[in-house]
């Protein structure tokens, strides 16, 4: 339910169509990588200095990571393809042999599968959320707000309280 | 600028971070016991304690307080135990998972001390020890009848007549058939005829003088045929004769052993008697051989270490893929190493240089080495040695020469059959161990001197081996290191295991004196029956020997005999006629 407030709120927000479909895009991105990675720092410092809408982010990276356990398989079958592809040998040596190529744990099936994926899928889904985004707002948003269940919603405690927080 | 930077986010991020940093610096303690627990139990497959644990920033380095790494294979002792580990890390390399360290000190090291509690085992370290103590210490088995003895006995007498045997069917038919192709009494005394009625014939004219050269001509090659013939056999007889004297010698001898280690068998557990030096250090072999081998122990876990870390993949978070490393560091590098060692309350300090398991990464082999002057407990201690690694082959060398080691009250054995313990000694040892790919060679002196023991036995056997301990004042021991590098074994002998096999003879009761009669009867018996036939044999090949000798110098003689002595003599004769003719003589 604070998922489904959440994504309510986004959608009925000020927030721009972009702010939402980066949302959407980087919360994928997180989701579908391993958690504990280098590069997720960076997305989360991305996350946070732009104004990129957090909610979206939030129920994005929450149905993306649940998804990552049907995709994890065919992830990995793609990371060990890419890292053990022959005309990148070279890239990969010199990558491992170094501090920050270590770090990123670049060298893992999964990593390298899970990033290469969501990172293609990445403009996809931004752009598919902006226009879906913007296609909500001129077509279903003043239908849903009429809704008893969206208005029961909007009137109960989580959602208030949600609000209140900010989120 | 504003309406896409979030400047709160910022903060947030900071915050988040410093957060997290925060709690890994707080409990980085713990985290580095943590994973050095785990690490060291992976290795050595049982249980691992570590006390306390500190850390340093500048320059970034541990500390490790009260390490226990217990045995697996008596988790009652630790393997290894050390008061305190420092070491100074490089932080750079580690970020390529390389741990460098410039130095690394490590006091009260200890092997095979007593653990408070037992530690968990975690692997099965696959030892099983069949032939233990306890086992070899079983009370006498009845005697055996003298049959059953002679049966499951591999005689030296048995033993010794079939090579006899083999011998004489190897070179008799040869010898026969040699023999029977020989010239007879007959042929020679022919021969003998021929060449007389040759040479003393008186010639008439050249043409009965050209047909007896001729013939003389062929008897001379029938003769040397013959010689050859001779020569032939003479040879066969002469290597027969060595091959088969020999066996006859040892045929002569073996009644007399087999009676002797008969004697030994009957008087009680012969395997035992043969141990027996192993059986006295006990647990202590095992303990010292410990200390011989520690700079090795060092060395072995890290091999595991990196055999494992290959082996392992975790297919459900994804598989690491391993390049090739370019970095040119090995992926463990102790730089410098001081280790001391505790040994009852004296310490052992040793130097150590560049301890790695890839030996190829750095050029250079780990060398150490302990030099230790006189303390109250001993004389001088000296060990050196160096060791390389290469994949999973061991090349190393170790040398130790150790001086006037005192050993007061130290128990050896306490079992329900037999206790024994030194009640002073001066151990000195020397001795070098080779490794090469992980084959291990070595041998040692132990030579205890101003010896004193006390040994208490329950049964016979034991009580024979307790007597003769305590009437000891000296004992020498060799050892000799073989084996797998990962599974050393090492065996013990001493003039100890004559002295008891001597000392048990003569504790021999009186069935068994009986027994031991009959057995000598019976062995002298089997010998002579044998010995009486091939002595037979050798006699005639002998007698052939000597009537080959015999018929090759009337050969020698008959070749000497000269035809140009008649036709000289013809010559004459005819010269005579010709001056005669001419001046009218």
């Amino acid at each position: 339910m604070l998922i489904l407030a959440k994504l309510l709120k986004a959608l009925h927000s000020d927030s721009g169509p972009w702010s939402l479909a980066f949302g959407v895009g980087l919360g994928m991105i997180m989701g579908l990588t391993p958690l504990l990675q280098l590069h997720n720092l960076l997305l989360l410092f991305i996350v946070l200095f732009l104004r990129v809408n957090l909610s979206t982010f939030l129920v994005s990276l929450g149905l993306f990571s649940v998804l990552a356990f049907a995709l994890d398989p065919l992830m990995m079958n793609i990371g060990e393809s890419i890292l053990t592809s022959e005309g990148l040998l070279g890239l990969w040596t010199s990558l491992y042999n170094t501090g920050i190529g270590r770090l990123s744990l670049f060298y893992n099936t999964l990593t390298m599968g899970s990033l290469v994926v969501s990172l293609l899928l990445a403009p996809i889904v931004i752009f598919a959320s902006k226009l879906l985004v913007i296609k909500y707002r001129e077509h279903f948003l003043q239908w849903v707000e009429k809704w008893k269940v969206v208005q029961m919603l909007k009137g109960s405690r989580i959602y208030q309280l949600y609000q209140g927080l900010g989120g | 600028m504003n309406k896409i930077i979030r400047w709160p986010g910022l903060i947030g991020f900071l915050v988040i971070v410093g957060t997290i940093s925060a709690v890994l610096i707080l409990f980085l303690d713990t985290w580095i016991k943590i994973a050095a627990q785990s690490g060291l139990e992976q290795v050595t497959g049982a249980e691992v304690n570590i006390a306390e644990v500190s850390h340093t920033f500048s320059p970034f380095g541990i500390t490790l307080r009260q390490i226990q790494l217990t045995d697996p294979k008596s988790p009652q002792l630790n393997q290894v135990q050390a008061e305190s580990l420092s070491a100074q890390i490089d932080l750079a390399p580690l970020l390529l998972n390389k741990v460098i360290i410039d130095e690394l000190t490590m006091t009260g090291v200890a092997f095979s001390q007593p653990r408070a509690s037992e530690g968990a085992v975690y692997r099965d370290t696959g030892e099983t020890d069949g032939n233990s103590f306890t086992e070899q210490l079983a009370e006498n088995a009845p005697i055996p009848s003298v049959d059953e003895i002679l049966a499951r006995s591999p005689l030296k007498t048995t033993v010794a007549i079939e090579q006899a045997q083999l011998s004489y069917d190897k070179h008799s038919a040869t010898l026969k058939q040699q023999y029977d192709a020989l010239p007879n009494k007959e042929a020679m005394q022919e021969y003998k005829t021929r060449i007389k009625a040759l040479t003393e014939t008186d010639y008439k004219n050249p043409v009965e003088l050209a047909a007896a050269k001729k013939e003389f001509d062929q008897i001379r090659e029938e003769l040397k045929k013959d010689k050859q013939k001779l020569t032939d056999f003479k040879q066969a007889a002469s290597e027969a004769k060595q091959d088969l004297a020999p066996k006859i010698a040892n045929l002569k001898a073996a009644p007399g052993e087999d009676y002797d280690q008969l004697k030994r068998l009957i008087a009680g557990d012969q395997g035992a008697i043969e141990d027996v030096t192993r059986m006295i250090l006990g647990d202590k072999a095992a303990v010292w051989s410990d200390y011989l081998l520690s700079a090795y122990k060092i060395a072995a876990p890290m091999m595991q270490s990196s055999a494992e870390q290959e082996a392992k993949q975790q297919r459900n978070s994804g598989r690491n893929i391993a390049f090739s490393d370019e970095a040119e560091l090995p992926d463990v590098w102790i730089k410098k190493a001081d280790i001391s060692l505790s040994w009852q309350q004296e310490v052992i300090a040793s130097n150590w240089q560049d301890i790695t398991h890839q030996h190829e990464k750095i050029g250079k082999p780990t060398r150490f080495n302990i030099d230790s002057a006189a303390s109250s407990l001993w004389q001088s201690l000296k060990v050196e040695g160096d060791f390389r690694i290469a994949g999973q082959a061991v090349s190393a060398n170790q040398k130790w020469d150790l001086k006037g080691i005192k050993l007061d009250d130290l128990a050896l054995l306490d079992q329900e059959k037999m206790s024994t313990k030194i009640q002073h000694a001066l151990l000195a040892s020397s001795g070098a161990l080779k490794v090469e790919n992980g084959v291990m060679d070595g041998a040692g002196d132990i030579d205890l001197s101003q010896l004193s023991m006390t040994a208490m036995g329950s049964n016979n056997f034991t009580k024979v081996i307790a007597e003769t301990l305590a009437g000891l004042n000296a004992l020498k021991i060799k050892t000799k290191l073989s084996g797998e590098f990962n599974d050393p074994s090492v065996s013990f002998s001493s003039d100890l295991d004559k002295k008891l096999a001597q000392a048990a003879l003569q504790n021999l009761s009186g069935d068994q004196t009986s027994k031991l009669g009959e057995l000598k009867s019976k062995l002298n018996a089997k010998a002579q029956g044998a010995l009486g036939e091939k002595n037979g044999q050798l006699d005639q090949w002998l007698d052939w020997e000597k009537l080959a000798d015999g018929n090759l110098g009337s050969i020698e003689d008959m070749l000497g005999a000269q035809f140009n002595s008649v036709l000289d003599k013809e010559k004459d004769k005819l010269k005579d006629k010709l001056k005669n003719k001419l001046f009218g003589n």
